[in-house]
């Protein structure tokens, strides 16, 4: 296996989802914490698809990984987690299956044959598919900490000693 | 006094809408801007209901001892990404609630929170243009191709600025921008630059996706609030298919 790929992927990872918070218009001072995120999730969503995980089950894992990061991240940079969340699982977000099923049902419209047709519809819905999945995976993903800990805010969830210790620094 | 409560919860809903709106605009989901106005409520010893839908809100403002009872409406601004703006009223609503502000300091900070600078147009135009190449990089194409999809999408996302500033329907921009990046990018697929063109073709339109209201629409299905997650999720699905199209005239016109 060719794990020094993962450090490359790290960093344009980092730099996709840091392009999505400017975009977004972030506060600066979350803005080396998102690309941390977004690093950290994309790698962890990439090792899980060499695993032989799937994507769904990489997008949740990876965006898990950034709702629990996300909260930690919340208190020591004094902003909502989902600032942080929102742009991190973006470059995860399935645009590239979503705009391909579009494109499959446009030409779904067209004059096609019948062989053409069927392995077309085949692309589009196996592409729809993945597209929905991946997105509940991710929403499901970013809200886990919130559902488990059945809190409202991220507020009232403590975070470990001894990140604690170290915002009180 | 009764005059005094009447207008007390008038001026309260006024400011409840304003944040309730301003958080629609920029791209909170519901259970937040509930969670938010809520708090705001309480912190004046208000009970709030709140109807929230994609295009206005509705507020109901009561109190237990004066027996008054305050409904208003507004409308939601047009809808576009500001984090900055979320983080501020956050931060506001925890501040309102330890520090006993007044409506006069409220009303003060979201003039300050609305009158925040964005980044620099360049920083933003080269920085999500290379989100674009990373994204290119991403999906296995070299140096070439990255440099067309930071191309594509910078000039891609110039044109959706300049389209939106003169005020052309939203889904409308989005077509003109995924339009011009996929001329640019399937340009480099016709006279085959680089190894592997495609690629920059495929990546060059991903600045565009919607990904704030599809996981939007997710975390309030989730959540609940099926009708709101149906609505961001079909505006969701009109912009991928304004992404989609514009795709597909730029492969009709250079015809690959």
């Amino acid at each position: 296996m060719e794990w020094s790929v993962f450090f490359e992927s790290w960093i344009w990872l980092g730099f996709a989802s840091l392009g999505f918070a400017i975009l977004f218009n972030v506060p600066l001072r979350t803005l080396w914490v998102i690309f941390l995120l977004g690093a950290l999730g994309g790698t962890l969503k990439l090792v899980t698809m060499k695993m032989g995980g799937g994507i769904i089950l990489g997008s949740f894992f990876g965006a898990m990984l950034v709702g629990f990061l996300s909260i930690s991240a919340a208190h020591f940079r004094h902003a909502p987690p989902f600032v942080f969340a929102i742009p991190s699982v973006i470059p995860m977000v399935p645009g590239a299956f979503a705009y391909r099923t579009m494109l499959g049902i446009i030409k779904l419209t067209g004059d096609v044959d019948h062989a053409t047709f069927t392995q077309l519809l085949d692309d589009t819905v196996t592409n729809g598919l993945k597209a929905f999945f991946v997105l509940m995976a991710l929403a499901l993903g970013v809200s886990a900490p919130m559902l488990l800990t059945r809190r409202e805010s991220a507020k009232q969830i403590k975070v470990p000693l001894k990140i604690d210790g170290l915002i009180k620094k | 006094m009764e005059k005094l409560g009447l207008n007390l919860s008038k001026e309260l809903s006024e400011i409840l809408l304003e944040v309730g709106a301003l958080l629609m605009a920029s791209g909170a989901n519901s259970s937040r801007i509930r969670i938010t106005i809520m708090r705001i409520a309480k912190a004046y010893g208000f009970n709030a209901e709140l109807l929230i839908t994609h295009r206005a809100l509705m507020v109901s403002v009561s109190d237990d001892e004066h027996d008054l009872f305050q409904s208003s409406l507004k409308r939601t601004s047009p809808h576009g990404a500001n984090f900055r703006m979320v983080s501020g009223i956050s931060r506001m609503s925890w501040r309102i609630v330890d520090e006993d502000w007044n409506f006069e300091q409220i009303w003060g900070e979201i003039n300050r929170l609305k009158s925040l600078p964005h980044y620099p147009r360049l920083i933003v135009l080269s920085t999500v243009a290379l989100a674009g190449a990373s994204f290119c990089r991403l999906f296995g194409g070299g140096p070439v191709e990255m440099l067309v999809a930071f191309v594509a999408t910078f000039i891609g996302l110039f044109v959706r600025q300049e389209v939106t500033r003169r005020n052309f329907n939203g889904y409308l921009c989005i077509f003109f921008a995924s339009l011009a990046s996929c001329l640019i990018s399937g340009a480099s697929v016709k006279l085959n630059v680089g190894t592997e063109p495609e690629y920059a073709f495929a990546t060059s339109v991903l600045y565009l996706i919607p990904g704030i209201p599809l996981i939007n629409s997710l975390s309030d299905l989730l959540d609940g609030n099926i009708m709101n997650g149906i609505v961001r999720g079909t505006n969701g699905l009109i912009i991928a298919f304004a992404i989609a199209f514009g795709m597909l005239c730029s492969i009709l016109i250079y015809n690959i």
